[in-house]
């Protein structure tokens, strides 16, 4: 692989269908932004980007993939799409979480905040870019307790919130999540460091209940 | 003109991959892999929609690398990729479409989206080369219909279950009368020992003349039959459990017997040269049932056929093989495919199930 790999980034963790090509040191994207039909809606769209640039598949080097955390489904169906795709080019998939892509490129301690459902937070806190906690499903106060008693900058959907509740500095985004997807994805550190399959980063459980009627004990 | 198909099944709760080729000689499965997931549903007393998503989207890739090690396949060597498109649980059926169309899109190999119930409705093809038309049994955890395959891509539905599948019956069983998951091989073997007529079960819509059948009432007759012979501290005795499981067994038997004769009777009035009752389903695995259906062929003259099990249950390569038929037409999807919650084998028939504002089920 040549030290600039040529990427195809895509991530539908959100309402949207978002995907990027990074082609030398140019990296286009494009976001549509829907509620339902990604998966009618993704692989076309990136095909349309191809073609654009005069690209097909066989271009690529390396695919990028939006782990979440995010909509269950949607970062299910990029993961599987991503697998599939790297089975079939030959070429890797690599995962990157969209907190640590939208704290790409950033410099200081950064807070990475989206929003979970039912008024919940999934954060994650890094310096200069690096990770220093797991990403979490937390509440506020719990997104606050990542964030440290120093002055971290919050980035995100929780931003707004905890600069007026706790006057926490909001900080520009170095880059889009999706380009931070496909930087970090053209990294071949970052590869190195991540050799496992794109995998979704639900960090929530299966909404299940064992089932509630206890089977009879069998007796002679 | 040799065609090579892989196929992708993961409507349910199996990840499967298959590699099927077709040749002037006929067709042969080079290899048929099933990722099974029933230990991570094991203590839910049934198949959790998000486990088995989970599950699915991390394996299907593996899957299929199996699939074609086995079949000693490269990936360039195949034709096309056919995957279940639906109906089935959607976060599985999305985790296949999406992998097969990573697969298309890479190779340039056309995408062909499969109904997973012409993929069971086709197996006799595959495995005794039946003549059309013939009459279909599908029977399963998911599933309960009675098709008239007329051709490839033309199925009538002449009945079936307007409630609970009899697969999705006999899982409640088990678990109603404390036996292990999954509840068929169970009931049937609990059964074996027992007096199936101690407790008296109802044989639901057996008075109305069409070949629909209902199980959820049966199901509720068997926990109160249950309850009534209940100890303290919710003990049952083995002698019961086996009598309990026998009586289920022979009421669902006697349901499947009769509405299946009066399915015959309608599809005898085609007069098929060859006539033929085909089953598929992990229900039919059932020998009681399997007997009575056999016994009911032979009365009738008509040649019962029941395909090896791992042909019977999900799998990949009734997938492929469904996709064959379309790859020789070059009837293509495109990569706006999608996945299919509902979708009914026969567009024609009325719905029976599910039929909110989303349409029929099946």
């Amino acid at each position: 692989m040549s030290d600039d790999p040529t990427v195809i980034a895509f991530d539908t963790s959100g309402p949207r269908c978002a995907g990027a090509l990074l082609i030398g040191d140019r990296i286009i994207t494009r976001t549509d932004d829907m509620a339902r039909g990604q998966a009618e809606h993704l692989m076309p769209m990136l095909e349309e980007m191809l073609a654009k640039e005069g690209l097909v598949w066989a271009d690529i080097d390396v695919i990028g993939v939006g782990t979440g955390p995010g909509n269950f489904t949607g970062i299910r169906m990029s993961v599987a799409a991503a697998r599939g795709l790297a089975l079939g080019l030959n070429k890797p998939a690599v995962g990157v979480g969209v907190l640590e892509a939208q704290a790409f490129g950033t410099s200081g301690p950064i807070l990475s905040t989206a929003a979970a459902p039912r008024d919940m937070v999934y954060a994650q806190r890094f310096t200069d870019g690096w990770p220093e906690s797991e990403p979490i499903f937390t509440d506020l106060t719990g997104a606050l307790a990542v964030a440290g008693p120093d002055d971290v900058t919050v980035l995100g959907d929780m931003a707004p919130i905890l600069l007026a509740a706790h006057g926490l500095p909001t900080g520009p985004q170095a880059v889009s999540v999706i380009e931070g997807i496909a930087l970090l994805a053209a990294d071949p550190i970052y590869r190195m460091d991540h050799p496992e399959r794109p995998a979704p980063l639900y960090l929530r459980p299966a909404d299940a209940a064992p089932a509630r009627d206890a089977p009879p004990t069998i007796i002679p | 003109m040799t065609r090579t198909i892989l196929g992708i099944e993961s409507s349910c709760d199996d990840t499967a991959a298959a590699v099927v080729r077709q040749d002037d000689e006929g067709t042969v499965i080079l290899s048929s892999v099933v990722f099974g997931q029933t230990t991570l549903h094991a203590a839910f007393g049934g198949v959790v929609p998000e486990i088995a998503a989970r599950a699915h989207a991390e394996k299907v890739d593996h899957c299929v690398e199996q699939a074609l090690l086995k079949a000693n396949v490269k990936l360039r060597d195949c034709d096309a990729i056919a995957v279940t498109a639906g109906p089935g649980l959607i976060g599985g059926v999305l985790s296949g479409v999406m992998c097969a169309k990573g697969l298309a899109a890479a190779t340039g190999f056309p995408l062909i989206g499969v109904n997973h119930l012409a993929g069971h409705a086709l197996t006799p093809r595959l495995t005794d080369d039946v003549a059309f038309p013939y009459l279909m049994l599908l029977v399963s955890g998911g599933h309960c219909q009675f098709l008239i395959a007329h051709s490839d891509d033309r199925f009538e539905r002449i009945g079936g279950t307007i409630d609970d599948a009899p697969g999705e019956a006999f899982d409640k069983t088990a678990r109603l009368l404390g036996l292990p998951q999954p509840g068929g091989p169970a009931v049937e073997r609990a059964a074996a020992t027992g007096d199936p007529k101690r407790f008296k079960l109802p044989r639901p819509l057996l008075d109305r003349a069409d070949c629909d059948m209902s199980f959820s009432g049966l199901k509720t007759a068997l926990l109160r039959a249950r309850d009534s012979v209940i100890g303290p501290d919710q003990t049952l005795k083995a002698a019961d459990q086996a009598d309990l499981a026998a009586g289920f067994q022979a009421a669902m038997t006697d349901v499947l017997r009769a509405k299946t004769a009066r399915a015959l009777d309608i599809y005898l009035a085609l007069s098929p040269a060859e006539p033929v009752l085909a089953v598929a389903g992990g229900v039919a695995a059932n020998m009681p049932i399997r007997h009575a259906l056999t016994d009911l062929c032979a009365t009738s003259g008509v040649r019962f056929v029941a395909p090896p099990l791992a042909l019977c249950t999900d799998n990949a390569a009734m997938i492929a093989f469904a996709g064959l038929h379309r790859l020789a037409r070059a009837d293509f999807d495109d990569l706006s495919l999608s996945a299919r919650p509902r979708w009914p084998l026969d567009g024609a028939a009325p719905g029976m199930l599910g039929s909110g504002k989303k349409g029929a089920k099946a």
